[in-house]
């Protein structure tokens, strides 16, 4: 009955969103509000943000060597990325030291989850439409969001390129081609087309296949002097990524947008190096897709709505091949699992007064789990979880002071189809912020914040066979922020400068852990973690002449991340895959139609679980380096990535490649298209 | 102009500067490479997939521990999980499971004589799990379902017999080879154990146990102890006894025991047992001691069930001095020793690598 009465609410609550409104058109066209995203440029977003925000742009995601969002997230400060290696390799993006799980993915304003395991394939979202990435510590600025976007304890987004309306109805598009080392080819089209001044479509499709073969040189003992070079097997991968876009205007601030996405991929898996072994037959099987329809009114000056709404589907196949199952056919091992959520949002924000703004949100979605294992007899648990909510955030801004508070609701319900149903949940979850401006003629800004928020466990510490427990509680962070940004743009000979310094505080509790035993292991809420760190972040733009720019950036982490979990062997040691030193840097030098750079990431040691010799890592630097050419339809790039072939590991007995290649060439499509109408006249 | 052009290049050189003088340093630790004489290997089984099995040396005489033994005498790592160990003569058989090799090492210097790995006729890993030795052979429970024959001399693995799914324990009783067969990667475990004629190397019949035998010791009267792990609900670990000397082998349950590991010296048949809590930390850890020939409990607590702090993981008994050895884990952490005199009192204990597994006493 009350899942029944959660979907009125939002329905109820959405209707009168938009009658709110339509209401008040006075001021519609033509006036323009100052709310603290409508300036120029992203610099400015980062500077005013009270919450932490990093950005890459559409040309910087170009530029930093990568060729998927993992790669893009590992220049961001702050952010461990779990890289298993390879092209098709998984990687999991950890933000300010609180987990993988803890991170949330907003893909054009909706946040995507995958309810079993709790953290998303990031290889999944193809890079070649997306026009912004940003990554947000607490959550984004902008309280004009769905409820969703309030509940991770950190979001990175991104944004595809929605068409834009250039005055005539052509095609535009782009033919793009990859290719280079691991036997990659990877070509990209993307097509976009304005049908009038009020509709457009595009669409794009991404087709990936790589062998992923790479050498590398083994450890054979634990010191690291004696090596033996292997390849890297079933590591191969064919993937199709395909989005389809469509906007219509209603009016100048009011549309619809619809998108239709489909990701297909199969792959080796190839698992940690075995020594002495070269056995490798796990494969991965991933067939998603979604539909989502995002319809936005801001033509009133005192209301702004919107509302989103989604269906996605999910599903994986792994498989293993070993004689150790010689009870299964073939001797495989075969594990599928298929996902599907519904997903209503609405937001209603009121703007009263030029400085204040308040929104409120709901939100309401529905998952279910279905799995299948040829090796295991018992009923599938079929879970099904019912989450609401409900967001009121307010914002205050004058030309000095931003501050920002919101309190989110949470409720969860689940029901299984066999076995126990892990119980309801209900957790309020404040946030406040607040943005300075220290010196009145200076940009420079005192920020700081305060969250606290959750993640609900997954459907696999809930109920997985044997290791599942269904009365896990939620695990709950704290966010303790503080932090100096600075913006110059007065410099002689330095036209843009940028820097950010945060000291952060952060506690995990409650963090849902595996403890081993026999015959099998369990999970439950025993963990604590304590984050103490920095992030320092330094932008400059410097221009040599009307025809050539110098573009340079740097950040640096340090983090102190203990296991404070009592009664725990490896109290007060960093936690695992943590280093206390991190960094990146990028720098490029542009000169007319050329542009060339140089990138540079850097971890130092940390250790793979209890903090001893034999379980450190090595620190590694990863250098890599391009050029590109540009002509008004043609593009090539070309790339060394890992320069000086270095051989490291980011997660243990996971060899990276070595040093490797990749060219990309692209050409601009432009169809001239008359008019039917204008032919007339 | 030319501040400009200076300013980049500065900025430049400062980027390669930081960046190529920060380099790794391989910590190049001196390590101790000791004579090995009247000590102790502890098999340490490491974590699955770490690739971290190891030999902890342990000497008796000076008491100074030597971790990783494997490596600093060969220069190389011991595997993927070590599983089982056994001396036969003067070499050190080690069966290391995810590596799927077995290791053929000389007992007095440490140093590897040959590396064998287990693959099956499709190059295949057999994945080896425990072993038996008899008559100059060595014999190998497969995971893959098999049982292989090595010879100690060739160092050759000359046959190979289909048993029942995922054998585990393997003892040599009466002439006869016994393997328990678990089908522990299967739905459905398996509950027989095969009995192999060591002459002709051909399964001869198959015993009918509790559900997922996995332990195996043979006492000196012919009698082949099993501990079936049940199904884990209503069938608790079950400790049973079969008799080799009865056609067909006779089977008897040993009431009110439900060890988790067991070893046989002389009459005394050393086990140990524990079972969770609702936070799944472990409770009621036992330590008992029953008596092969009068079949009677003589000891339900040799040491309190406070002795060992964690998780016990391996018990071994030092056949000259009869102390007990009890090795203890938590899954990821490195583990300990513990060393019991027969009166209970802890003597001594040494630190060990990740799940130490199994032990083996060199005496002179």
């Amino acid at each position: 009955m009350s899942k029944i009465n959660l979907l009125v609410f939002v329905f109820l609550f959405s209707s009168l969103g938009h009658i709110l409104a339509d209401s008040d058109l006075t001021d519609s066209l033509r006036t323009h509000r100052l709310s603290e995203v409508n300036v120029n440029g992203q610099s400015q977003k980062t500077t005013l943000a009270a919450l932490p925000i990093q950005i890459f742009s559409e040309k910087e995601i170009e530029s930093l060597n990568s060729t998927n969002l993992s790669d893009i997230a590992k220049h961001f400060a702050g952010v461990t990325v779990k890289d298993y290696g390879g092209i098709g390799g998984l990687k999991t993006v950890s933000l300010r030291g609180l987990g993988a799980s803890q991170t949330g993915v907003s893909y054009d304003g909706v946040i995507m989850s995958d309810v079993q395991t709790g953290q998303m394939d990031l290889g999944r979202f193809s890079i070649e439409n997306i026009s912004e990435i940003s990554l947000s510590n607490g959550q984004p600025n902008d309280i004009f969001q769905s409820a969703r976007m309030f509940a991770s304890s950190g979001v990175l987004s991104f944004s595809t390129k929605m068409p834009v309306y250039n005055g005539n109805n052509t095609l535009t598009g782009r033919l793009t081609v990859k290719t280079g080392s691991f036997g990659l080819i990877e070509p990209t089209l993307f097509i976009c087309k304005n049908f009038s001044p009020k509709l457009a479509i595009s669409l794009s499709a991404d087709g990936l296949k790589a062998t992923g073969k790479y050498l590398y040189l083994s450890n054979i003992n634990s010191q690291g002097n004696n090596t033996v070079e292997k390849t890297r097997i079933n590591s191969d991968i064919q993937s199709l990524r395909t989005e389809m876009n469509a906007i219509y205007h209603l009016d100048s601030l009011e549309f619809i947008s619809f998108k239709a996405n489909q990701y297909y991929s199969e792959r080796g898996l190839p698992g940690p190096d075995i020594l002495y072994s070269t056995y490798s037959t796990d494969r991965l099987l991933d067939k998603d897709y979604f539909a989502q329809v995002h319809y936005e009114n801001k033509k009133s000056t005192h209301f702004q709505y919107q509302l989103f709404a989604k269906y996605n589907s999910t599903f994986m196949q792994y498989t293993e091949v070993s004689p150790k199952y010689s009870q299964l056919s073939e001797n495989k091992l075969v594990e599928s699992y298929k996902q599907n959520e519904y997903y209503l949002s609405s937001t209603l924000q009121y703007h009263p007064t030029n400085n204040l703004f308040i929104s409120s949100s709901v939100d309401g979605w529905y998952n279910n789990l279905f799995s299948h294992d040829n090796n295991l007899f018992s009923k599938d648990t079929a879970p099904i979880r019912y989450t609401g909510l409900g967001n009121i955030a307010v914002k205050y801004l004058n030309e000095r002071l931003s501050t920002c508070a919101n309190l989110l609701y949470t409720a969860t319900r689940e029901t299984t189809q066999t076995g126990a149903a892990a119980p309801n949940r209900n957790k309020l979850s404040p946030t406040v912020s607040l943005s300075y401006q220290l010196v009145e003629s200076k940009e420079l800004r005192l920020r700081a914040f305060y969250k606290n928020i959750f993640r609900l466990p997954t459907f696999s510490d809930e109920y997985y066979h044997d290791l599942g427990y269904v009365n896990l509680l939620p695990e709950t962070t704290n966010q303790y922020d503080i932090g100096l940004v600075y913006r110059e743009l007065k410099i002689p000979f330095i036209s843009e400068l940028e820097l950010s310094l945060d000291a952060y505080y952060n506690q995990i509790k409650d963090k849902i852990t595996v403890i081993y035993g026999m015959p099998y292991s369990s999970i439950r809420n025993i963990g604590s973690v304590d984050i103490k760190a920095i992030d320092a972040n330094l932008r400059l733009a410097v221009p040599i002449n009307r025809n050539s720019f110098i573009h340079f950036r740097v950040n640096y982490t340090y983090q102190r991340a203990q296991d404070l979990t009592s009664g725990s062997e490896n109290y007060g040691e960093q936690i695992p895959y943590t280093p206390f030193h991190s960094g990146s840097t990028s720098l490029s030098y542009q000169y007319k139609e050329i542009e060339c750079g140089y990138n540079i990431l850097y971890s130092g040691k940390r250790w793979d679980g209890q903090n001893i010799d034999a379980n450190l890592l090595e620190s590694y630097i990863e250098h890599s380096l391009f050029c590109r050419i540009a002509s008004r339809q043609f593009k090539l790039m070309g790339e060394i990535i890992n320069l000086f072939n270095s051989q490291y590991q980011v997660i243990k007995n996971y060899p990276m490649p070595g040093r490797n290649y990749r060219i990309t060439l692209s050409m601009e499509i432009n169809k001239h298209y008359k008019n039917k109408k204008k032919l007339h006249e | 102009m030319k501040t400009k052009r200076n300013f980049t290049a500065v900025l430049l050189s400062t980027v390669l500067a930081i960046s190529l003088s920060s380099c790794d340093t391989n910590s190049n630790k001196a390590t101790v490479n000791p004579t090995i004489s009247t000590g102790i290997y502890v098999l340490n089984q490491g974590k699955f997939q770490k690739s971290n099995a190891s030999l902890t040396y342990y000497n008796l005489l000076d008491s100074v521990v030597t971790s990783d033994i494997f490596t600093t005498k060969n220069n190389r790592g011991l595997g993927d999980t070590g599983q089982d160990m056994l001396k036969y003569g003067s070499k050190i058989y080690i069966a290391v499971y995810e590596s799927s090799l077995i290791e053929v090492m000389n007992a007095t210097t440490g140093i590897s004589e040959k590396s064998i790995p287990m693959l099956n006729s499709s190059g295949q890993p057999s994945s080896p799990r425990s072993l038996a030795s008899y008559n100059g052979k060595i014999f190998i429970s497969l995971y893959d379902g098999h049982v292989a024959q090595l010879d100690t001399t060739t160092l050759l693995v000359e046959k190979t017999v289909a048993v029942g799914s995922n054998p585990e324990g393997i003892v040599v009783s009466n002439n006869k080879i016994y393997v328990a067969n678990s089908g522990g990667m299967a739905a459905k475990a398996d509950s027989t154990i095969s009995v192999i004629d060591p002459t002709t190397f051909t399964v001869t019949n198959k015993i009918k146990v509790v559900i997922d035998p996995i332990v195996l010791k043979a006492d000196a009267y012919g009698n082949v102890y099993v501990i079936s792990f049940g199904n884990y609900g209503s069938i608790p670990y079950t400790l049973q006894c079969i008799q080799t000397a009865s056609t067909p082998e006779q089977v008897n349950v040993i009431p009110g025991l439900h060890p988790y590991n067991m070893t046989i010296n002389g009459d005394d048949l050393y086990m140990y047992s524990y079972s969770y809590d609702a936070n799944w930390s472990v409770i009621n850890k036992s330590y008992a001691i029953y008596d092969v020939r009068t079949e009677k409990i003589v000891n339900s607590n040799f040491i309190a069930s406070t002795a060992i702090a964690k998780t016990p993981y391996s018990i071994d008994v030092n056949p000259v001095t009869k102390d007990i050895y009890i090795g203890e884990t938590d899954y990821s952490n490195t583990g300990k020793m513990y060393v019991f005199g027969q009166n209970g009192t802890l003597k001594f204990t040494f630190p060990t690598g990740v799940n130490p597994t199994k032990i083996i006493f060199l005496t002179k």
